[in-house]
């Protein structure tokens, strides 16, 4: 609707006054107030009126209450009766005109009668049956906005019901939690004969317990209270300590804060390691085969030979043999000059050499057992040695046999300066370590080298009793077991190693894993200490299967197999699997205990070997047989 | 009281005695036999101290008096071999009839190559890597060694004749098989000893000349325990290895292998059920088909001695009959029908036993470490007695 200024309606308005719809105020300054249509000033009254002649007039004029001042003209006018009406209808609500009715009846402007003919016979247009054209051009509309974005149309609202956890947030540790995990106090101690007021008599302290009560400190003792007896209940005091007996026991209360304990549900049975069956890990020894007699006296030491055909034992009977090991034959027999200590075959299979130790002496002796070429070349090899120009002072003084020893097979006699207990070969078969134990010297382990008969000691500081001394099968290392602990030194570098602590008060023997990185003790503690050299200084696993001292350790140099014999008469076998990949550790399962040897002067086995290319295991006991278990 | 004439023989040369025959009552038993020899002992050196002797009599111990021994079955004779450095030759007649001394190591395996009336061949192998090949005449019983074959590394611990007697086949403890041939050649002839019968102390420079093998097998990787020809080009030989391995003796390659658990100790075909038994060092007799082309495939499993089998022979007669020797001293005699029992324990040994054979006039032997040689006689009833 185009706008209108606003005087244009008010046509029927004031004509006496033409100044139009401006507010009067303009005209305050002015005698008149506006002007006329002929074009001349309205003047005002000539006498205005003011406060008294108002007062007046509304006091004793009987029109002041239809009485209007007219602004336009400046002069009063009183309404007629019409007038009146006219403005009380108006206030009323009502229409202004009184002639007017506005409840007139309703003139149909069609009959709702149906009529036969219809209003228009126009014939109706294409559009009335097809879709509407307007709305698809709205739609399109709708449509183009909406691809490019003007408009986002609405996602259709989720029918599903939505609820929400009341105590989704719930905080234990908030008050309603608490409240909900409520811990009852632990229970006061309810009165006892003591705090009764005629406790029977035993229960009163006597003057020296009273003593004692008084000395001690208020926490040591055991009653806060000294149990008093009165004859009737009339004469029991107020009882002093009653408020601090409150007051600790609401220290009990709020300062020690309650927990409900989590109790975990273990199965007992998921704590046991899962280790293999022992029926997948064969082979490994089971029973007792054969049984080697002729020794008449405890076998302190025996060796297997390096293709696994012979056998040799030395006894304490003074006496070396050499079996063989299908048949337990005792091919050979050699008597020595005293009670055999060692005895170990030479490693290397081009040389037919056996070391005995017995005494102060070592000997180096050929079996003759074998092949023919290997034994002479091995005598070869010991008769071709030249002296140098220069001969060193040593400690052992070398010494080539005669007579009957030397038919016998003995080739070399090395006097010690003291007894020697272990002898040991290196892998390569030329290097022979001796073990002297004497706690207070420093020369305790000396090392030949049998093709330049030549003796050294390695150490210059005595570090302990020495028990036993191992070559490393792979590198330069040389082990020394010491009663508490193993010496790993490198020979080439002429440094201690590693010291590896054996939780054992006694070693006992020791044994290096073909692979180079374990290593066993056997102690007299009647534990076996597996040590993985790559891990710690401390055992990887300590093993407690026999009742009795361990004497002798061994691994096999195929099998993943080790066994250890003990005072009780028992070879225990277990599987060692070390594993080639850095990542897991070695997989220890005991497997079988072997029972045969008897114990004798309460010595059971005192050496176990394995055989070299067979799953089977030899034993020598104190009962003076060699037991193969196969 | 009738008289026998007997000789005595030793390698021991602690007890060694006239080489005379002496007139024994035929009641004699053990120890008065022993007592013989003690008193000569005694007249012989004065510090002799009273030993107990045993005797071996025409394969047998003496258990009685020497007149129940004389039973003559006789067709066949018998050779052992022992510890002591010798094989012996006995008649199942008569008398103890050679001794083999030429080793100078422990003798661990013999064999005849070929046995005529006149005279015979025979192999022996030794802990001193050489098998001696022997020619006996028993007219003239006499003994001498041919050759010598030297070869292996290691000792020689079984030979096997091959069927057409030209060839003998040897394992030993060098992993290596060898062959060699049989025939003693002519050529270069030492001065043989002339003597009619065996020394006690057999001259052994006499060892004839050194031969060396044909072929030379290898492909096991421990000790070979036991050997034995199958047929003329294929040899079969058990091993510590744990594999029994089928040659080819032509070319000399390995036909076939077959892998058990256990180490092999002793090995027996029967070309009449084309089985092959083995025992090992745990106490079962397996029975093994050598044709099957995978891997291993034990037949039968025979379970009965508790120790480490270390003889098994099947009957050269019966198809289904073998006998088994162990460690456990006993010796059993198996049908392989009855797969869970042996049809007779023969507890005879007081020692290990360590070889087993069968003779072929129908006599089980076995000999032990306890220093006898033991026959049996098995006579096969028709009818079924018991199960």
């Amino acid at each position: 609707m185009p706008f209108r200024p606003a005087f244009s309606r008010c046509f029927s308005w004031d004509i006496r006054n033409t100044v139009g719809n401006i507010p009067m105020e303009w005209y305050k300054d002015y005698p008149h107030i506006g002007y006329d249509l002929d074009g001349k000033k309205i003047f005002k009254p000539i006498r205005n009126k003011d406060e008294l002649d108002e007062f007046l007039d509304k006091m004793e004029n009987p029109d002041y209450w239809r009485t209007i001042h007219d602004k336009m003209t400046g002069t009063d006018v009183c309404l007629s009766d019409e007038q009146v009406d006219l403005v009380h209808r108006l206030q009323q609500g009502k229409f202004g005109d009184v002639n007017f009715n506005e409840y007139e009846p309703a003139i149909d402007f069609f009959s709702n009668e149906v009529m036969i003919h219809p209003v228009t016979n126009r014939p109706a247009d294409k559009r009335s049956f097809i879709p509407s054209l307007i709305e698809k051009e709205k739609v399109g509309k709708l449509v183009h906005a909406i691809k490019m974005g003007w408009i986002k149309p609405r996602r259709p609202k989720e029918t599903a019901p939505q609820y929400y956890d009341l105590w989704a947030k719930e905080d234990p540790n908030a008050i309603l939690g608490r409240h909900k995990m409520h811990i009852p106090a632990p229970k006061m101690r309810l009165p006892g004969h003591e705090e009764s007021y005629n406790p029977p008599p035993e229960y009163l302290l006597t003057d020296e317990e009273r003593q004692v009560w008084e000395q001690q400190d208020p926490d040591e003792r055991k009653l806060s209270f000294l149990p008093q007896k009165y004859l009737s209940l009339r004469a029991v005091p107020a009882f002093s300590r009653f408020i601090q007996e409150r007051f600790e026991r609401c220290l009990d209360l709020y300062l020690c804060p309650r927990q409900r304990k989590m109790r975990v549900n273990v199965n007992p049975e998921d704590l046991i390691p899962k280790l293999p069956r022992p029926r997948d890990l064969q082979p490994f020894p089971t029973l007792q085969s054969l049984v080697y007699h002729g020794h008449s006296s405890l076998i302190r030491s025996i060796s297997i030979s390096p293709s696994g055909q012979w056998l040799v034992s030395g006894s304490d009977d003074c006496t070396v043999r050499f079996w063989e090991v299908c048949t337990t034959r005792c091919l050979k027999t050699m008597e020595v000059g005293g009670p055999v200590k060692s005895v170990a075959w030479n490693p290397a299979p081009s040389i037919s050499l056996v070391a005995v130790s017995y005494g102060e002496n070592v000997i180096l002796v050929n079996p003759g057992l074998g092949d023919r070429l290997i034994c002479s070349a091995t005598d070869q090899l010991i008769s071709s040695y030249e002296e140098p120009e220069e001969v060193k002072d040593q400690q052992v003084q070398w010494a080539v046999p005669e007579g009957k020893a030397q038919e016998q097979g003995q080739r070399l006699i090395l006097t010690h300066p003291k007894a020697v207990k272990q002898v040991s070969w290196h892998g390569r078969g030329d290097y022979l370590a001796c073990v002297m134990p004497d706690d207070g010297s420093s020369l305790q382990v000396v090392i030949h080298q049998v093709s330049r008969r030549r003796t050294q000691n390695p150490f210059h500081r005595n570090k302990g009793a020495v028990q036993c001394v191992s070559f490393h099968p792979s590198r330069p290392y040389f082990l020394v077991a010491t009663q508490r602990y193993v010496r790993v030194y490198n020979l080439i570098k002429q440094e201690l190693t590693k010291k590896l602590m054996a939780n054992c008060k006694w070693i006992s023997s020791m044994a290096v894993h073909p692979g180079g990185d374990n290593v066993i003790c056997g102690s007299y503690d009647c534990r076996l200490a597996w040590f993985d050299l790559d891990l710690s200084t401390k055992p990887y696993k300590v093993l407690r299967h026999h009742k009795k001292a361990l004497r002798g350790v061994a691994y096999h140099k195929h099998y993943p197999l080790f066994a250890s014999g003990s005072d009780d008469g028992t070879v225990i076998v277990c599987h060692g699997m070390v594993y080639n990949d850095l990542l897991q550790n070695p997989l220890i399962v005991p497997v079988k205990v072997l029972k045969g040897h008897i114990i004798t002067h309460d010595l059971g086995v005192l050496d176990v070997a394995f055989h070299p290319t067979q799953p089977w295991v030899f034993s020598s006991g104190a009962d003076g047989t060699v037991r193969l278990f196969t | 009281m009738s008289q026998l004439q007997a000789r005595f023989f030793t390698d021991n040369k602690k007890y060694v005695i006239d080489d005379v025959p002496f007139s024994i009552p035929a009641v004699s038993e053990i120890t008065d036999l022993s007592n013989v020899i003690n008193k000569l002992l005694e007249g012989k050196n004065g510090d002799h101290k009273h030993v107990e002797f045993d005797f071996l009599v025409q394969g047998q111990f003496l258990r009685s008096s020497l007149a129940t021994h004389l039973e003559t079955e006789n067709i066949s004779t018998v050779m052992e071999c022992s510890y002591d450095k010798t094989a012996r030759i006995w008649s199942l007649e008569g008398k103890a009839v050679a001794t083999v001394a030429g080793h100078t190591d422990v003798v661990k395996g013999v064999a005849w190559v070929k046995r005529d009336g006149l005279s015979s061949l025979l192999l022996t192998a030794s802990l001193d890597q050489t098998v001696l090949l022997w020619e006996w005449s028993s007219e003239r019983n006499k003994l001498r060694a041919r050759h010598c074959c030297r070869g292996h590394a290691g000792s020689v611990d079984t030979i096997s004749v091959d069927p057409t007697r030209s060839k003998f086949c040897s394992g030993s403890w060098d992993k290596m098989l060898k062959i060699w041939s049989a025939v003693p050649t002519e050529e270069e002839e030492e001065e043989e000893e002339e003597s009619n019968r065996p020394r006690k102390k057999q001259k052994t420079e006499q060892l004839g000349p050194t031969r060396t093998p044909l072929m030379t097998l290898s492909g096991h990787t421990e000790a070979v325990s036991s050997v034995l020809w199958m047929d003329t080009e294929e040899l079969c030989s058990a091993s510590w290895d744990h594999t029994i391995r089928l040659w080819d003796a032509e070319t000399g390659s390995q036909k076939n292998m077959l892998t058990g658990s256990k180490v092999f100790n002793c090995i027996s075909y029967s070309p009449l059920c084309h089985r092959l038994a083995t025992g090992s060092t745990d106490r079962h007799v397996r029975l093994w088909d050598p044709r099957s082309k995978d891997g291993s495939l034990v037949l039968l499993s025979l379970t009965s001695h508790t120790g480490w089998v270390t003889a098994v022979r099947w009957s050269p007669s019966h198809e289904q009959q073998l006998i088994s020797g162990s460690l456990d001293n006993l010796v059993k005699l198996w049908d392989t029908r009855s797969c869970k029992a042996p049809l007779y324990d023969l507890a005879a040994h007081e020692d290990k036993v360590l070889c087993a054979d069968w003779t072929d006039c129908g006599l089980i032997l076995s000999g032990g470490a306890d220093n006898k040689l033991y026959t049996y006689r098995y006579s096969a009833c028709l009818s079924d007695a018991g199960a």
